[in-house]
C-alpha cells in the first residue's frame, strides 16, 4: 500500500512531537524512521497506525484519507516494542486473535483459522511452539510471535516499533536479516522505528532521519550515509569529526589546514563546521606530502582497523587507518604527523542555527 | 530474575533465630486463637455445637450474612472493575479525586460509616421523615446493613486491580484493537483475563470483609434478634449472654470462612501457577 503523509503536526501537552512532517512511502517499500529518542519517530508510527491522531495534517492510504480512521479499521499490522503479547494465551491463540475477533462476512471457520495460524507459525519458524505461553519463549521467539500475530490479519502495511530494541546483539542481527528476507518475500509495505543507525542502513530500502519532530533527510541508505543533508544527519550517522572552521572567499581554514570551499565563494567571513569521516582522514609522515601538522594522542587497535586520536591545534580528531598503513607509518603516541582530509563537507554556522537547518539548499558537497 | 541476597550469607544462628521468632509469633497470635475458637465451640461436644448453630436466631443471622454478601460482592465487583479500568487506563480530570474517594472507606472508622447512614436515613436524619411517610425502612433493616457493608467493602476489588492494571499498561489493549477487536472483545478477552487472579483475590477479600464486618453494621442494624443481626453481631450478643458454646460456634463459622478463603486462593495459585507466571 502507498502511504502519503501530508503536513502532519502533533503536540503532546504543549510539546511539539511532530512539526510539519510530510513523507511519501511507496508500495512495497521498507522504510526506517531513524532518530534519537524524542525525535518524533514513534509518534509518527503511531499516527500511521491510528493509535494517535494528528492535530493537523493528513494521512492518505492509497490516495484515500485515512486520517480519522480508527486503528481497528485500518488493517495495519502493528508490532510493539515490547511485543505486547497476550500473556494468558498460547502462541496459537495469540496469532489467531485477529481472526477470532472478526465478525460479519470476513469471519473464517475454525479450520481456516487453524490453517492460517499454522502456516504463519511455520513462516516465523515457530511451528513446534504453538501450545507454549509467551513467558516460555525467548525474546527473539516472542518477537516472531508478535510479527506472526500482526501478519495474521493480512495487513496492508506492517508497522514495527523498535522491533529489535529489546534483544541482545546476536539475536538482533539474525532477526534483522530474517525480517529483510521476509519483507522481500511478502512484498508488504513496511515502516519500522529505530534509533540504531546500523539497523536502519542495513535493513531499510529508505531511511528517514528525524530530529526534534522534523524530517532531516529521507533517502536510500547510500544517499543518507554518503551525502548527509544536514549537520545533524552527519553526526547521527556514523562516526564523524566536526571541526570549527572559518570560511572566507571560497576557502575554509581549519586550524593550519586550508581547504577549498568553492561553493562558498561569495561568503566574505563566516564561522562554519567541517565534517570529516574518520576513514576520510589521511595520515602521512612529516615531510611526505601535504597537510596540516597534528599530534598523535592515542592509538587503539580495533580488529582490522586502527583508530588514531589526533590533536590539531586545540581540536581533537579521530582517524581510522588500516593495520597495514599503521605499520608503514610506525605511529607512536606524541609523534607529529601530517593529516589531509580526502573528503570534507562544510556547513555555515549561521545557516544551520534555527529552522533553516532543514533547508536542503544550504549544504554543498565538496570533494577535495 | 530478581537479585536476592543469598540467604546463606547470614550466619547460622541468625537464620535459626529469625525463623524461630517468626514461627513463634505466627503460632501465638494467629494459630493459637484459631485453635481456641474451635476448642471452645466444641467444648460441650459436637451435639451442643450443632444445636447452637441450628438455633433459629443463629440460622437467620447466617442467612442474613449470606444475603448481604450476595448483594455486596457482585455490586463491588462491577464497581471495582469499572473504577480500576477508568483509573488505570485513562487520564481524566478528577482522577486523583476518584482514587481518594475509593480509599475513603479504608481511612474512615467503620462506626463513623454506620453513623453517616443513620444521620442520612435515620428517623431523625435528613431523609428520615420522608422515608417513614412512604413506609421505606432502611435503618434497622436489611437495606441499611447492605448500604453500610457496601461502603466498607467499596475499595477491596478496585484497590486490588488498580496497581495491576497500571503495571500492565495499555499496550496489550492497543494490540488487540489494532487486530480488529471491538471494545467489549478487548475487555473480555484481554483486559479481564490479565487481571483475573487479582480480581479473584479482590473478590475473596471483599467477601470475607462483607461477611465479617462488625462496626458499621452494628450501628445501622439495631440488633433485632432473628431479623437484623448478622453473624458477627450474633457472636457479640451470644457472648454478652455468656453463651460461650454458641458464641464460639458462630465464631468458628467465620473462622472457617477465613480458612476457606485462604484455601481457595492457594488452590488457584497452585493450579494456575503456569499462567500466573506468564
Amino acid at each position: 500500500m502507498m502511504i502519503d503523509i501530508r503536513n502532519v503536526h502533533k503536540t503532546f501537552g504543549g510539546f511539539p512531537a511532530l512539526s510539519d512532517v510530510s513523507l511519501k512511502i511507496k508500495e512495497g517499500e521498507l522504510v526506517a524512521l531513524l532518530g534519537p529518542s524524542g525525535s518524533g519517530k514513534t509518534s509518527l508510527l503511531r499516527i500511521l497506525a491510528g493509535l494517535e491522531f494528528p492535530d493537523s495534517g493528513q494521512v492518505l492510504f492509497d490516495g484515500g484519507d485515512a486520517t480519522n480512521v480508527s486503528v481497528r479499521d485500518r488493517r495495519v499490522g502493528f508490532v510493539f516494542q515490547h511485543y505486547a503479547l497476550f500473556r494468558h494465551m498460547t502462541v496459537f491463540d495469540n496469532v489467531a486473535f485477529g481472526l477470532t475477533v472478526r465478525r460479519g462476512p470476513g469471519r473464517l471457520s475454525k479450520e481456516e483459522i487453524g490453517d492460517r495460524v499454522r502456516h504463519l507459525l511455520e513462516m516465523v519458524q515457530l511451528g513446534g511452539l504453538a501450545e507454549r505461553y509467551p513467558s516460555q519463549l525467548s525474546g527473539g521467539q516472542r518477537q516472531r510471535v508478535a510479527l506472526a500475530r500482526a501478519l495474521a490479519i493480512q495487513p496492508k502495511v506492517l508497522l514495527l516499533d523498535e522491533p529489535f530494541g529489546a534483544l541482545d546483539a546476536r539475536v538482533r542481527k539474525e532477526l534483522r536479516r530474517w525480517l529483510r528476507n521476509l519483507h522481500d518475500e511478502l512484498k508488504i509495505t513496511g515502516v519500522f522505528v529505530t534509533h540504531d543507525q546500523e539497523e536502519a542502513l542495513d535493513v531499510a530500502d529508505r531511511v528517514v532521519v528525524m530530529n526534534k519532530g522534523r524530517i532531516e533527510q529521507a533517502g536510500t541508505p547510500t544517499q543518507i550515509y554518503d551525502s548527509p543533508a544536514t549537520p545533524f544527519v552527519y553526526q547521527f550517522l556514523g562516526n564523524v569529526n566536526s571541526l570549527e572552521c572559518h570560511i572566507r572567499d571560497g576557502v575554509a581554514q581549519i586550524g593550519s589546514l586550508t581547504l577549498p570551499a568553492s561553493a562558498y565563494a561569495g561568503v566574505q567571513e563566516a564561522a562554519g563546521l567541517a565534517f570529516v569521516r574518520p576513514h576520510d582522514l589521511l595520515l602521512s609522515k612529516m615531510g611526505e606530502g601535504a597537510g596540516a601538522q597534528a599530534e598523535v594522542r592515542h592509538i587503539s587497535i580495533l580488529g582490522p582497523l586502527v583508530r588514531v586520536e589526533l590533536l590539531l591545534g586545540e581540536q581533537v580528531l579521530e582517524a581510522e587507518i588500516s593495520r597495514q598503513r599503521h605499520a608503514e607509518l610506525g605511529l607512536k603516541i606524541g609523534q607529529q604527523v601530517l593529516i589531509w582530509p580526502r573528503q570534507a563537507r562544510f556547513f555555515l554556522r549561521d545557516s544551520w542555527q534555527g529552522t533553516s537547518l532543514l533547508d536542503p539548499e544550504t549544504p554543498i558537497d565538496h570533494a577535495i | 530474575m530478581s537479585t536476592r541476597l543469598n540467604p546463606l550469607l547470614e550466619s547460622r544462628a541468625v537464620r535459626i533465630g529469625l525463623t524461630l521468632v517468626a514461627a513463634i509469633i505466627l503460632l501465638l497470635f494467629l494459630f493459637a486463637p484459631l485453635v481456641v475458637v474451635f476448642g471452645e465451640a466444641l467444648s460441650k461436644g459436637l451435639g451442643a455445637y450443632l444445636d447452637a448453630l441450628t438455633e433459629p436466631d443463629t440460622l437467620s443471622s447466617i442467612w442474613l450474612t449470606l444475603v448481604v454478601a450476595a448483594i455486596c460482592v457482585p455490586v463491588n465487583l462491577v464497581f471495582g472493575i469499572c473504577a480500576a479500568w477508568c483509573v488505570a487506563k485513562f487520564d481524566f480530570r478528577g482522577k486523583s479525586l476518584l482514587t481518594t474517594i475509593i480509599d475513603l472507606p479504608f481511612s474512615v472508622s467503620p462506626v463513623i460509616a454506620g453513623l453517616i447512614y443513620v444521620l442520612v436515613f435515620g428517623l431523625q436524619g435528613w431523609l428520615g421523615p420522608w422515608l417513614r411517610d412512604h413506609g421505606i425502612h432502611i435503618i434497622f433493616a436489611l437495606p441499611g446493613i447492605v448500604l453500610a457493608t457496601l461502603f466498607i467493602t467499596f475499595p477491596f476489588v478496585a484497590r486490588e486491580l488498580i496497581p495491576l492494571m497500571e503495571e500492565q499498561g495499555t499496550e496489550a489493549e492497543e494490540a488487540a484493537v489494532s487486530l480488529g477487536a471491538n471494545g467489549w472483545q478487548v475487555f473480555r478477552r484481554v483486559t479481564l483475563p490479565n487481571v483475573k487472579w487479582g480480581l479473584l483475590y479482590g473478590v475473596l477479600l471483599c467477601n470475607a470483609r462483607a461477611m465479617g464486618e462488625f462496626g458499621a453494621v452494628s450501628v445501622v442494624s439495631g440488633h433485632i434478634r432473628g431479623r437484623t443481626t448478622t453473624m458477627p453481631l450474633q457472636v457479640e450478643i451470644l457472648y454478652n449472654e455468656y453463651n460461650m458454646v454458641a458464641a464460639f460456634a458462630v465464631a468458628s463459622l467465620l473462622a472457617m470462612l477465613a480458612l476457606v478463603t485462604l484455601a481457595v486462593k492457594t488452590f488457584f495459585e497452585w493450579r494456575y501457577a503456569k499462567e500466573l507466571a506468564a
